[in-house]
């Protein structure tokens, strides 16, 4: 078996909904122990999300939680209660990371501050993932995905020119925000292991994606420089560049290298126009004209083409492009199936479902191991019996007046 | 956060020395977050050879070109004499960051690199396979040299399987994908909804990510690792969600703009002023009713037309259409303060200004300036995320290229000058690219 780096790496995960449990979820691929503390009865808000696999009323057929959750136990506790909060305190003394993404305030208001933990246990790494963070003006406002990439990510360079700003896919910036905390815990982790003393991360979408370097943080030192003020930047701007339908799709080029238009021109058959003075050279080809008479003639060589022939000519040529695929076609892709990507996991209420592989890949090269497929996503409460008895050794005559009492 | 009056604490990462090979944006993004906690970062570059899209997009851009705004991120929108120390591109993620430079493509620099390798804990690089093989960096050969390296490769799809070759930008991984089928405007193509970025930053937190799980792994078992990163899976992770509704439904979703999959209303709407635009999303009826109230009359004080989730999603275009004509008579930033305090979940969709304005991130200390000698003083977005035990601050501004090769070859590699010398005239030291290059 493999030795996975996180193993023996107690977590604590007091997250819920999607950027918390995204980093939590990252800490057990790569071997973490993680105990999700839930809400007696409801639990994760995640479990309620659509789509579901079932009618939605039994709280486990949420893909969104089933992806979010793989790997974790489930333990159902009621931090509000004063028995719940005990059993909290002594995992806290056993755990190496606690991970929560609440509103900042409410841990405080559950005596499960940083201060509070860090008295029982000094070394614990605590990650605070918020909207905002735990300061500031804007703390305790209001947040959503498209509220935050709007305010700290590039989303006014996002969409069409001559529209508004445009989102991404669902949940792209919580994912991004859970896995920057999961990079910050782990290198915080290693300096608490190192000095024996922990530490208190506060994490928050807004900053995180302030500094995100896809075009945000380049722009705002551009903006520094010269007093750029940047939008929405067209899809085709240079000749070569652009989104062209092809005979079974769409294929995206950018031949922004100055270099790649005449391997581009080339592979379309338009070699003559490398001849003619007006595409000669590139600041013959940054007349804004050219774009829209390139695509005239690339046009209909595209749609000549299907994205698989285009795909393997690109590579040949060595022009940059990627095709317009959706989910299904990525999940014939040959390229995905010869590394084995997807994973195969049978949930007991969903059953079989095909899941994306792991982020990175530790076992290359003449290391021959394999990490195996992920666990399922716990059933609410699924680990609770097991927790409170084998790691805190309690009599199960406790755990059934706990569970009388509603607080597990 | 808490103070304390300690010591000043030292930063987890001092003391792990990393070679940095990396390009454009994912590779450079890992390699940031390590050395903002303390990792010796050391850019392993050359000066026969200019990595476009990362120490600028050409080596000598013409002021014209620039001035044009073709080329854009100079200080004053001016080259300068070199500019490849001068681009935004390159020196907002290198702060922390050193340069050195060596030949690699002769054996005399493949022993100075074995050196480097010997004296380091580990190597990150997102380059095309070719390029490294050229480059010399392979786990065999690294292996034997410092059995102990951790050595994490990013590279598009991989470094097996049929598009190893393949070289893209992370854009066109995202097209590969399935992004590009799952964000763009309603009822419109992919060609009219743009393009996204995403998957570089994501790739580099992803990298560093893996570089710690490495180094967790040297410590657990004495033996170093070879780590994988492919761009293009990772990102397909954080489509996870969307990959689980397919396996569910083999269904492909249509562009919902601006919604959201359960809440409404969502959306972007316009402001007063060009491209001034607020975000805000609905998540409960309290919400909606502060909302409606605060737009007051017209359409939407048909209040029982709109009172729970299910009717406002059916009526969604008539409400943006209300919402829109509210928001346009107002200031994006003046109307997000408005409806923050009013518990609305609302943002303006912040430019640079907006962003070096908002007194939220001026009194978190966000920004940091930063004193290049080359490039002058600016604020950069600082450090990611903040610390209780220690009050982490940018230690210096981008390298130059080739600016600490002393450190490098005297201190770290401990050769002498007049080995320094030898090596300054068999090209491998320099702080100018060859002329030859454009």
């Amino acid at each position: 078996m493999f030795n996975l780096p996180m193993s023996g790496v107690n977590v604590l995960d007091l997250t819920s909904n999607a950027a918390g449990p995204y980093c939590t979820r990252l800490l057990a691929d790569y071997g973490a122990s993680v105990i999700k503390v839930e809400i007696p009865n409801s639990g994760d808000p995640a479990r309620k999300v659509p789509p579901f696999f079932d009618d939605g009323e039994s709280g486990e057929g949420s893909s969104l939680f089933m992806f979010l959750n793989t790997g974790k136990q489930s333990l159902t506790l009621d931090l509000k209660d004063n028995r719940g909060l005990e059993v909290m305190k002594k995992l806290i003394i056993n755990a190496d990371i606690l991970v929560e993404n609440f509103r900042p305030g409410v841990m405080e208001s559950l005596s499960l501050d940083y201060e509070s933990v860090s008295q029982l246990n000094n070394s614990i790494v605590y990650t605070s993932i918020s909207n905002f963070g735990q300061t500031g003006p804007h703390r305790d406002w209001k947040g959503s995905d498209l509220v935050l990439y709007g305010m700290g990510g590039p989303m006014i360079n996002t969409g069409h020119p001559d529209k508004e700003p445009l989102q991404l896919a669902n949940y792209l910036p919580s994912f991004h925000v859970g896995a920057t905390a999961a990079a910050a815990t782990s290198i915080a982790l290693w300096g608490a292991e190192a000095t024996g003393e922990g530490d208190w991360l506060d994490i928050n979408f807004f900053e995180t994606l302030m500094g995100h370097i896809d075009r945000r943080s380049t722009a705002l030192l551009n903006h520094q420089y010269d007093g750029t003020i940047s939008t929405r930047p067209p899809v085709a701007g240079t000749p070569g560049s652009g989104i062209w339908p092809t005979a079974d799709g769409g294929y995206f080029f950018t031949t922004v290298l100055a270099n790649r238009f005449p391997a581009m021109a080339k592979m379309i058959g338009a070699e003559h126009l490398l001849e003619d003075p007006l595409w000669a050279t590139p600041a013959a080809r940054a007349a804004p004209e050219r774009v829209d008479e390139f695509s005239a003639i690339v046009i209909l060589w595209m749609l000549e083409h299907t994205k698989s022939e285009i795909r393997d000519e690109v590579e040949k040529v060595g022009v940059y492009g990627g095709p317009i695929n959706n989910i299904g076609e990525l999940l014939q892709d040959k390229h995905f199936e010869e590394r084995n990507f997807f994973q195969q996991i049978k949930h007991p209420v969903s059953g079989s479902l095909t899941y994306p592989g792991y982020n990175f890949r530790m076992t290359v090269g003449d290391q021959q191991e394999d990490i195996s497929d992920r666990r399922p996503a716990p059933l609410l409460g699924e680990n609770t019996d097991e927790i409170l008895s084998n790691q805190l050794g309690m009599d199960q005559s406790i755990i059934e007046s706990l569970r009388k009492a509603k607080v597990v | 956060m808490v103070s304390k009056d300690k010591p000043p604490k030292k930063l987890p990462l001092e003391g792990i020395r990393i070679l940095d090979f990396t390009v454009v944006w994912a590779g450079p993004f890992a390699t940031q977050l390590l050395a903002e906690w303390g990792a010796e970062v050391i850019r392993v570059e050359s000066t026969k050879f200019f990595p476009s899209t990362t120490r600028g997009t050409l080596a000598r851009p013409s002021k014209e070109l620039v001035q044009q705004g073709g080329i854009g991120g100079y200080p004053d929108k001016d080259p300068g004499h070199r500019p490849w120390n001068r681009a935004a591109l390159f020196n907002v993620h290198a702060r922390n960051k050193l340069s050195m430079t060596v030949d690699l493509t002769n054996p005399e620099g493949q022993e100075i690199f074995a050196d480097l390798v010997s004296k380091s804990d580990g190597l990150i690089e997102n380059n095309a396979i070719a390029t490294m093989e050229r480059a010399g960096v392979s786990w065999e050969k690294l292996s034997k040299i410092n059995p102990e390296f951790v050595l994490v490769r990013m590279p598009a799809f991989g470094i097996s399987g049929p598009y190893k070759s393949y070289r893209t930008f992370g854009s066109h991984m995202e097209s590969l994908v399935g992004h590009y089928s799952l964000f763009g405007y309603q009822g419109e193509t992919p060609e009219a909804s743009g393009t996204s970025l995403f998957a570089d930053p994501a790739s580099g937190v992803a990298g560093a990510l893996a570089f710690m799980s490495g180094l967790r792994h040297r410590r657990n078992t004495g033996k170093g690792i070879q780590i994988e990163t492919a761009t293009a899976e990772n990102f397909a992770n954080q489509l996870g969600p969307h990959i689980l509704n397919y396996s569910m439904e083999e269904d492909v979703p249509e562009y919902i703009g601006n919604r959201h999959p359960v809440y409404a209303p969502q959306g972007v709407y316009p402001c007063k002023g060009e491209d001034r635009w607020i975000s805000i999303t609905i998540t409960d009826d309290l919400e909606w009713q502060k909302l409606s109230s605060l737009i007051g009359s017209g359409e939407l004080s048909k209040k029982d037309d709109y009172n729970n989730v299910q009717k406002r999603r059916m009526h969604h275009d008539v409400i943006d259409e209300e919402i829109s004509k509210w928001t346009i008579n107002h200031d994006s930033i003046e109307l997000m303060n408005i409806l923050q305090n009013n518990g609305i979940p609302a943002g303006a969709v912040m430019n640079e200004k907006d962003a070096f304005e908002d007194p939220h991130l001026q009194q978190r200390n966000y920004w940091e300036e930063l004193t290049h000698p080359e490039a002058g003083t600016y604020k950069y977005p600082g450090v990611l995320w903040k610390s209780n035990a220690i009050d982490n601050k940018l230690r210096r501004a981008a390298p130059r290229l080739g600016e600490d090769n002393e450190y490098v070859y005297k201190t770290i590699l401990g050769y002498s000058n007049e080995q320094y010398e030898a090596y300054e005239k068999n090209g491998h030291i320099g702080m100018d690219y060859d002329d030859s290059i454009q």
